[in-house]
């Protein structure tokens, strides 16, 4: 279990923000921070990974004190037992794939480990080539390898698959489960992505100005009102026309679009981009096999 | 939307399933869901619910006392209609507050619905969802 106490005064652009959160997170889930850019969730990334040191706090990784402000503890970053995957993949542009894995490893080391991690992130056939040859998608999932050589014990995700297409995404979400769930993982992940978050974590953090102001189970923190409907679909707004005295509201939901009618005086206000949730009853759609 | 609150007087399970029997003031109301009380802890008899339903799933009938299936009715004079080509939107108001109910054109001109008529607005089971 890790828990976490941290208290920081921070300069943003917005002016000051008291950074102040306390949460546990258990062995082995996936959880989730969200919330507004600046609210914090990068910050915290930083002070796990001992990059910043808070004014007041503690961090404790299974009964080990990385962090004790109070007895001025504080454990460098490099024996911080941490996994980091960036937005940006960061690999040594004159290594090959296997060489940046192994470099990550150190020397002496078994690679056993390093072949073991090329297997399930499918690099085989890409071990040999230079960064440079690589899709997006491809240099993450040597990112995420790279991540996991030294068996850490908290895997962190600042927005890894925020700069992919939804196909490379959903391939690399499909990944990360797999590795978390294989190697016992505590992951922690920072998205925006609300169909990510429902599919990859087992608990949600919402921070505001460096506060907690939800968690729990995702869908219960993202849902706002508790309907008893079943069909429940988060998605965006596309485009509204009225007509009679409906309004006819075309909603991405993934990469499906659908339309949804809704009252118009209801509908006035709704806003194109806006972030919804379609709710209806179970029993309304019907459901046909594709062959 | 049409909202109405509404206090839950049953809970009727079987298996995933609750029948839930509800009173709105004295209109008695039922709605069956996916949930139980396992599952929704506000499920309990005396729970006070929103009672959640769309305008285009609000039947409108002449008659007082029809004899039918459905189970939700609310008796209620019409307020306001608005009629456009294909759509109609009208208003009921009834002893537990105003219900809106979008039909066809045609379907108001079949039944002659004018201002001031007094009308049963229904609702099927399937078609109320609860929210706390």
């Amino acid at each position: 279990m890790i828990s976490v106490l941290l208290q920081k005064r921070l300069k943003s652009a917005s002016g000051d923000m008291q950074l102040d959160v306390v949460f546990e997170i258990q062995k082995g889930q996936l959880v989730t921070l969200y919330g507004k850019s600046g609210a914090g969730k990068t910050t915290i990334f930083r002070i796990l990974a001992g990059l910043l040191n808070p004014d007041q706090g503690k961090i404790i990784v299974n009964d080990i004190f990385w962090l004790d402000t109070e007895k001025k503890i504080n454990v460098p970053p490099q024996k911080r037992k941490i996994g980091f995957v960036f937005q940006e993949y960061a690999l040594f542009p004159n290594m090959t794939v296997l060489e940046n894995l192994n470099f990550a490893l150190g020397k002496n080391k078994d690679d056993g480990f390093v072949k073991e991690l090329v297997e399930i992130v499918d690099l085989g056939d890409l071990q040999f080539r230079k960064p440079d040859t690589l899709s997006g998608g491809q240099k993450q999932r040597v990112a995420l390898a790279r991540a996991l050589v030294q068996k850490p014990e908290i895997l962190m995700l600042d927005e890894p698959l925020s700069a992919l297409d939804f196909e490379i995404r959903n391939k690399l979400q499909q990944y990360i489960l797999q590795v978390h769930r294989e190697f016992n993982l505590t992951t922690i992940l920072i998205s925006h992505d609300i169909s990510e978050i429902i599919k990859m974590s087992d608990y949600l953090i919402e921070l505001d100005h460096g506060k907690i102001i939800k968690q729990g189970l995702p869908t219960k923190v993202l849902t706002h009102n508790k309907v008893s409907g079943k069909f429940q679909l988060h998605g965006e707004i596309l485009a509204m026309v009225n007509q009679d005295f409906i309004f006819i509201i075309t909603v991405l939901i993934g990469k499906e679009i659908i339309k949804v009618v809704a009252d118009a005086d209801e509908s006035k206000k709704l806003n194109i981009g806006d972030k919804v949730i379609i709710a209806s009853k179970a029993f309304n759609p019907i459901i046909y096999k594709i062959d | 939307m049409n909202i109405i609150q509404g206090k839950i007087v049953s809970v009727n399970v079987n298996g995933e399933l609750s029948l839930v029997k509800l009173k709105a003031g004295e209109i008695k109301l039922t709605t069956i869901v996916i949930d139980t009380p396992q599952t929704s802890s506000y499920l309990r008899p005396n729970h006070s619910v929103k009672v959640i339903f769309k305008e285009n799933e609000v039947i409108i009938a002449n008659a007082i006392n029809c004899s039918i299936s459905l189970q939700n009715k609310f008796y209620g004079e019409i307020i306001s209609i608005e009629s456009d080509k294909l759509l109609s939107k009208l208003v009921i108001k009834t002893s537990v507050g105003n219900i809106t109910s979008i039909i066809t054109t045609n379907a108001v001109n079949q039944l002659d619905l004018q201002l001031g008529k007094m009308v049963t607005a229904m609702i099927k089971t399937n078609e109320l969802m609860l929210s706390e």
